[in-house]
């Protein structure tokens, strides 16, 4: 029998975190700098990683381990989000930070790879466990696979498990060529597809409130839900990303992945367990539950905006067609808004409206759920008297729960009003939250692939996008249709007017 | 309201209360109001002498995480049998926000003779449905006849054996105690809730698969403290180290050394090793400052060991409303320790 270990205190401990050595593809990059680093550092600053935690960041550019950890100290320090720096941390953790130069394409680099990783784990005894992180370019994803499976990197004495981050491919059957391409070094359960939308604590709060508490779930169907308003706004544009963000698009860099995994963790049906593989099993259910558009159907239900030039606070605001990298007459839609139906018993015929866009007026990610109106007026009054409740989460900035309903105005007479009762995340729980990454990072080591993305989850989503892109990618669209600091084209408005319903402005 | 020597009826308080809530209301800006936040209902049982200051400023810093109704019971020895009481509210603008969030506090002043009839008037004030956590700052209260009148209210009664003059004998009396309890009552010890974080340093160690392997031979814990005489937090320690090194199938002796210095009750190393080995198995020492070098498997590596205040011990106890078995083992294996 195997020994285990006897100190363990789940009560007052946080989470068991076993040894590993991570590496890094595209070391050198951004996402490595801002957040996977931190990210790190935090973990290590809160005493979460193993004592002989290693990191081994691979990229193109020649670098010694001890510039690499000068240029990661630099960075660290300068993305370190809510927290302290500790110099006597820091100089611990960076004796586990190593860097080698190579170029993904090159085979030589994978065999390399293993050798530098077996003299990591004798000094580090990192037991073997090794996660690797495709912070690299999606279109090297494939050769770094090929040459993880070529050298047979991805197998050894402990467990081997890839973290890649979205886009998983650009349509369903890319998605598909590049699962194959990792299946190849890896098993399907070792794949752990990172949306850091799902490691937000207030998504993850989602299944608190649904699953935690008695009270919701029976409102939880078509019979109390009138409709479900999903909204993604970022009140900046592009930021020099144009050149990327012209091939991507609203619909597919938020709608396939984030919005998408929103709507499945609001509309999924109660796991049996909260084991990994039992909620994604729910989560990729719903997903192929939702309605896939028949192209004549698709342009009632989508609508695709492209935000104009505008004056903002003072300033003159570029169009997306004038922003640097961007071709003029680009069909790119900086704003998708959706339509979705599910068609499970639970919501038949209940639209679920997804938006997302850039220069909106602020950045909010929330989810609005709109119950039905009492069934009869009582109180005579303005339209306030029958005001519907709203069950409203927010996602970002300020997490938390918002509860409307109807209250007797104070005085004489039967009058109604609105009011809100409020469960602020932040303000109620005075702890720093761990950022996405921390909770995503800590989770690939631990093994818990709960809040990461499958792959049958993948090509549903996939599914139901790809019919809404081949419609727009034969439609020529009158862009721009929406200057940028408003909610979006007009279109977007009688979408949801056509089903008697309206834009909440969050 | 209420003077020494007087009386308090707990709906007067409760009245006041509602009164304070209409008044906040009026003052919230616009339509933002306040909101009021609670959890449970946090009793502080403190001598008058205590440092008032001190304790607002904790119980202000706990209401964000730990948003309660805070009852403060302020102790004088002398004096003849007598109550008194005000209300008012701890409230906070989150930042970004334009709404205050409120939490209601209750201070009582009374005498050692009024102990028995506190009882009566904290029951009323206590928050339905949600759990009364007691937090009792003063050894001299705990001694008192009467004081378990008032602990038997609360799910939770939270003390701290650093504040005894004995480990061994108060220990004996909390373990003797707990096991007392009725069910749905339990005890915390700050002294335990110390040592959370070196706890979880040594479980860290142990969570690498080589390490773990290295568990069966410990046969020697060396625990060096600050106090002249050993404190609570090196037997609760100690007493935790045994009984998991036994699960172990390892049989360690537990080794107390004092280092002198200040603060009493905190500890300066915790050293693993196996018979006859010249290295350490895992060491852990409070270097400079708050930082901690720990050493295991030829590996050095930091953690950050900072004094923790009240507001952190009890932060971290009142997150844990319910039983705490691990606490429970070792508080019975404490007492064994530090009498044996």
């Amino acid at each position: 029998m195997s020994l285990e270990n006897p100190f363990q205190d789940p009560l007052r401990f946080e989470r068991r975190v076993p040894e590993c050595a991570m590496v890094i593809f595209g070391a050198n990059g951004d996402l490595t700098k801002r957040k996977l680093l931190p990210a790190l550092y935090r973990l290590a600053y809160e005493r979460r990683l193993d004592a002989g935690f290693a990191v081994l960041g691979i990229s193109r550019t020649a670098m010694t381990d001890d510039q690499f950890r000068e240029k990661m100290l630099a960075s660290v320090k300068e993305f370190l989000e809510d927290s302290p720096f500790d110099a006597d941390v820091w100089t611990a953790f960076a004796q586990g930070i190593f860097y080698m130069a190579g170029n993904f394409d090159d085979a030589a680099l994978f065999p390399a790879l293993d050798a530098r990783l077996k003299a990591i784990e004798a000094a580090r005894h990192t037991g073997g466990n090794v996660l690797f992180y495709l912070s690299a370019q999606p279109s090297q994803y494939i050769p770094i696979a090929q040459g993880i499976a070529a050298a047979n990197v991805g197998k050894g004495s402990g467990w081997r498990r890839i973290v890649i981050e979205k886009p998983f491919g650009h349509d369903l059957a890319s998605a598909q060529k590049l699962s194959t391409e990792l299946h190849s070094a890896f098993e399907e359960s070792e794949v752990y597809r990172i949306d850091h939308y799902l490691g937000k604590e207030t998504v993850q709060n989602i299944l608190a409130l649904r699953f935690g508490n008695g009270i919701f779930e029976p409102l939880w169907n078509r019979r109390y839900v009138n409709h479900v308003q999903i909204t993604a706004a970022e009140s900046i544009g592009v930021e020099g990303r144009g050149a990327y963000y012209q091939e991507a698009g609203a619909l597919r860099d938020m709608i396939q992945n984030h919005l998408s995994q929103v709507l499945a963790t609001i509309a999924m049906e109660p796991s049996a367990t909260f084991r990994p593989n039992s909620v994604r099993d729910e989560r990729s259910k719903l997903l192929r539950s939702i309605r896939v558009m028949k192209p004549d159907e698709v342009l009632q239900n989508t609508v695709s905006g492209q935000y104009g030039p505008a004056h903002i606070g003072g300033e003159d605001v570029p169009g997306f067609r004038q922003e640097p990298g961007v071709k003029p007459d680009a069909q790119t839609d900086t704003y998708a808004a959706v339509t979705f139906f599910v068609d499970n018993w639970r919501w038949a015929g209940v639209p679920f409206y997804l938006r997302s866009g850039k220069h909106l007026p602020k950045r909010v990610t929330e989810i609005a759920i709109q119950f039905n109106a009492a069934p009869l007026a009582i109180f005579n009054g303005d339209e306030t008297t029958t005001a519907p409740n709203l069950l409203i989460l927010r996602i970002q900035p300020e997490e938390g729960i918002s509860l409307k309903f109807l209250s007797k105005r104070p005085g004489t007479g039967m009058k109604l009003r609105p009011v809100s009762m409020d469960f602020n995340y932040g303000s109620s729980f005075g702890e720093r939250s761990p950022s996405a990454y921390e909770t995503l990072l800590l989770d690939a080591i631990i093994g818990d692939a709960t809040l990461y993305t499958r792959q049958d989850m993948v090509e549903a989503s996939w599914a139901v996008v790809d019919a809404i892109q081949h419609v727009w990618d034969e439609t020529k669209f009158e862009f721009p249709n929406y200057a940028a600091g408003t909610w979006g084209p007009k279109a977007a408005d009688d979408m949801l007017a056509r089903h008697g319903h309206v834009w909440r402005q969050p | 309201m209420g003077a020494a020597g007087g009386t308090i009826a707990p709906d007067r308080i409760l009245h006041d209360m509602a009164d304070l809530w209409v008044t906040l209301g009026k003052q919230g800006e616009g339509d933002a109001g306040v909101l009021r936040a609670c959890s449970m209902t946090l009793v502080v049982a403190a001598e008058e002498s205590d440092d008032a200051q001190a304790i607002g400023e904790t119980l202000a810093a706990l209401m964000p995480e730990h948003p309660s109704r805070a009852i403060v019971i302020r102790f004088r020895a002398e004096g003849e049998r007598g109550l008194s009481a005000r209300v008012f509210a701890q409230c906070w603008m989150p930042f970004g926000h334009r709404q205050q969030i409120c939490c209601e506090q209750i201070e009582i002043a009374a005498s050692d003779a009024s102990l028995p009839d506190l009882a009566a008037v904290v029951l009323p004030l206590t928050v339905p449905d949600l759990p009364v956590i007691l937090w009792c700052r003063s050894p001299r209260l705990f001694h008192l006849p009467a004081f378990s009148l008032l602990a038997s209210i609360a799910q939770k009664v939270v003390l701290d054996s650093a504040a005894f003059s004995d480990a061994a004998t108060v220990l004996y009396r909390m373990n003797e105690i707990s096991g007392a309890l009725a069910s749905g009552h339990w005890l915390a010890d700050l002294s335990w809730t110390r040592l959370t974080r070196w706890r979880e340093l040594i479980a860290q160690i142990f969570e690498n698969r080589a390490q773990l392997a290295n568990l069966p031979t410990v046969s020697d814990i060396l625990i060096s403290h600050r106090a002249a005489a050993t404190p609570a937090t090196a037997y609760y320690l100690g007493a935790w180290l045994i009984e998991g090194l036994a699960q172990a199938g390892a049989h360690a002796r537990v080794q107390f050394r004092s280092d002198g210095g200040e603060p009493a009750w905190r500890l300066s190393l915790v050293e693993l090793r196996a018979q006859g080995s010249a290295d350490a198995i895992a060491s852990i020492a409070l270097a400079e400052g708050h930082a901690a070098e720990v050493r295991t498997g030829g590996l050095v590596s930091k953690a950050l060991l900072p004094a923790l205040t009240d507001y952190a011990l009890m932060r971290e106890e009142l997150a844990i409303p319910g039983r705490d078995p691990v606490f429970e083992r070792a508080l019975a294996a404490a007492a064994k320790l530090a009498l044996s």
